[in-house]
């Protein structure tokens, strides 16, 4: 990379941290740490891209995808629940780090549980034991 | 009461800004055209203030409404409105590698009033 | 009854997807967890779904035909966008009576001249007029977008295929606090004598976004692959 192009990504990075957030450094950033139970599903779960394209739907949105939408906006309704701008932070904090490989709705998905899980809205054992159920359900309806 | 039956009780049939009109204890300070500058306040934790603006000169382009500034209405404290406003600056005035050769290309954005300066 | 034309009625089923993933699974957890726990009710739940199936870019595209034929409505629509929103089947206290929590109820309309063009972006968060023009399409929530219009955006623009002259000056409007905005592009030639769902065909919700202008062959935007950052941005 010669010095000219050096200087224009240094600039441009300069100039993408500081459009990043409006927070000061003493603000805690969101906790990217992966979490066992996340990383599971982001590398066992098969994609909508993926599923979408083996059975020839042509949505291009996974059924869930309203829903999810609908849970978002619940929550940054309510008191003790998460607002949006702070979910969107940590969305995009996460989307450059541990889910940066998963395609959107997911990684959406991904980003608002471990965001939850983060802010002990919800625990991971739970949240596992949960999932077991709704998949025992699911699969025998 | 809780936050969220409060403030559905207070905005139903109006809408959020609409809840906050004529909740400003002084009119606006600024109007349209005035030249203003962005403070550089110190980000004690929450903002919706970029910091690609502070320090910028720009203009009054809309005066827009009242509500709680969203450095309060992150914490739930909503018993203080503030005039908002939208700003426009020239986009030299931000970028210092700003082609001159569109030296008319703006960019505008809104702040609450707490975040403004009146500018000779 | 026809008992020849086998054709008529008998569809083959529409394809579905008979796996279900560990994204739906986790999904439906979290949802069922946060409504025990208190977070939210079914109800608000189900009324916010309703409202995320209902909504799309279809009302803003009649907006801006509207305001393209009736000099009248335009004048509305620049004064006070929520209140012209009714007249084109949108409601912004919907759902709740008081709004949704992420669009609040303050839409502007920008009005594009012969020498301005506006985009509009949210580089904090990418705030969109949801209500009336629809999701927000997955390359507007990108830092990458977001941004880089705000500093580059002629650069931006011709990524998307618009190049502006330098007689035409660039506003990009940083969506920040509760307002929201939709851009009302210039109507363009080719369009004389058109009828208002003719016109609102052709207005696209890239169009609105602002990094597309309106043309009388096009009627669907083009595709946005999402590409991974050439510079991508370490911590």
């Amino acid at each position: 990379m010669d010095k000219a192009d050096k200087e224009k990504t240094g600039e441009y990075e300069e100039h993408v941290r500081s459009a990043k957030y409006s927070v000061p450094e003493s603000w805690s950033s969101p906790d990217t740490t992966p979490i066992g139970l996340l990383e599971e599903v982001k590398k066992e779960g098969r994609v909508w891209e993926e599923l979408a394209e083996e059975y020839g739907v042509a949505n291009p949105n996974p059924p869930w995808k309203t829903s999810l939408f609908a849970t978002m906006e619940a929550l940054s309704g309510c008191s003790g629940g998460l607002s949006t701008y702070d979910r969107r932070a940590s969305e995009d904090e996460l989307a450059e780090t541990v889910y940066q490989d998963v395609p959107y709705p997911e990684r959406e998905l991904l980003a608002l549980a471990h965001t939850m899980l983060r802010r002990g809205l919800v625990n991971e054992e739970e949240l596992a034991q949960r999932m077991k159920q709704v998949e025992e359900r699911l699969n025998s309806a | 009461m809780t936050k969220r039956s409060h403030h559905a009780e207070i905005a139903t049939g109006k809408g959020d800004p609409q809840c906050f009109s004529n909740t400003t204890s002084a009119p606006s300070k600024f109007k349209v055209g005035d030249k203003v500058r962005i403070k550089e306040l110190p980000d004690i934790f929450y903002t919706r203030t970029q910091v690609y603006t502070r320090g910028a000169v720009g203009e009054v382009a809309v005066v827009t409404h009242e509500s709680p500034a969203p450095e309060d209405e992150s914490w739930d404290n909503t018993d203080h409105s503030e005039w908002f406003y939208i700003v426009r600056f020239r986009q030299k005035d931000l970028w210092p590698e700003y082609p001159d050769c569109y030296a008319n290309d703006t960019l505008q954005t809104e702040f609450s009033e707490r975040w403004l300066e009146a500018v000779k | 009854m026809s008992d020849h034309d086998h054709s008529h009625g008998h569809r083959p089923p529409a394809p579905m997807v008979e796996e279900i993933s560990d994204f739906e699974i986790l999904e439906i957890a979290v949802r069922e967890l946060a409504i025990e726990k208190g977070l939210f009710s079914a109800d608000d739940h189900r009324r916010f779904t309703e409202f995320a199936e209902s909504i799309g870019p279809l009302p803003a595209a009649r907006l801006v035909a509207r305001a393209w034929l009736d000099p009248e409505f335009k004048k509305r629509a620049l004064e006070d966008g929520v209140k012209a929103s009714l007249e084109v089947g949108v409601n912004w206290l919907d759902p709740t009576g008081f709004g949704t929590p992420s669009d609040y109820t303050d839409l502007r309309v920008l009005e594009d001249t012969p020498t301005v063009k506006h985009v509009v972006v949210c580089t904090l968060c990418s705030c969109y007029p949801r209500p009336i023009l629809g999701h927000s399409p997955e390359w507007y929530r990108t830092p990458n977008y977001r941004r880089r219009v705000v500093r580059w955006p002629r650069q931006v623009l011709s990524e998307f295929g618009l190049q502006l002259p330098p007689e035409i000056d660039v506003r990009v409007e940083d969506s920040n606090q509760k307002c929201r905005f939709m851009v009302l592009p210039m109507r363009p030639a080719g369009t004389e004598g058109w009828t208002e769902d003719q016109l609102a065909e052709i207005v696209t919700r890239d169009c609105m976004i602002g990094v597309a202008l309106p043309h009388p062959d096009r009627k669907v935007d083009d595709k946005r692959p999402v590409h991974p950052a050439v510079n991508p941005v370490h911590h």
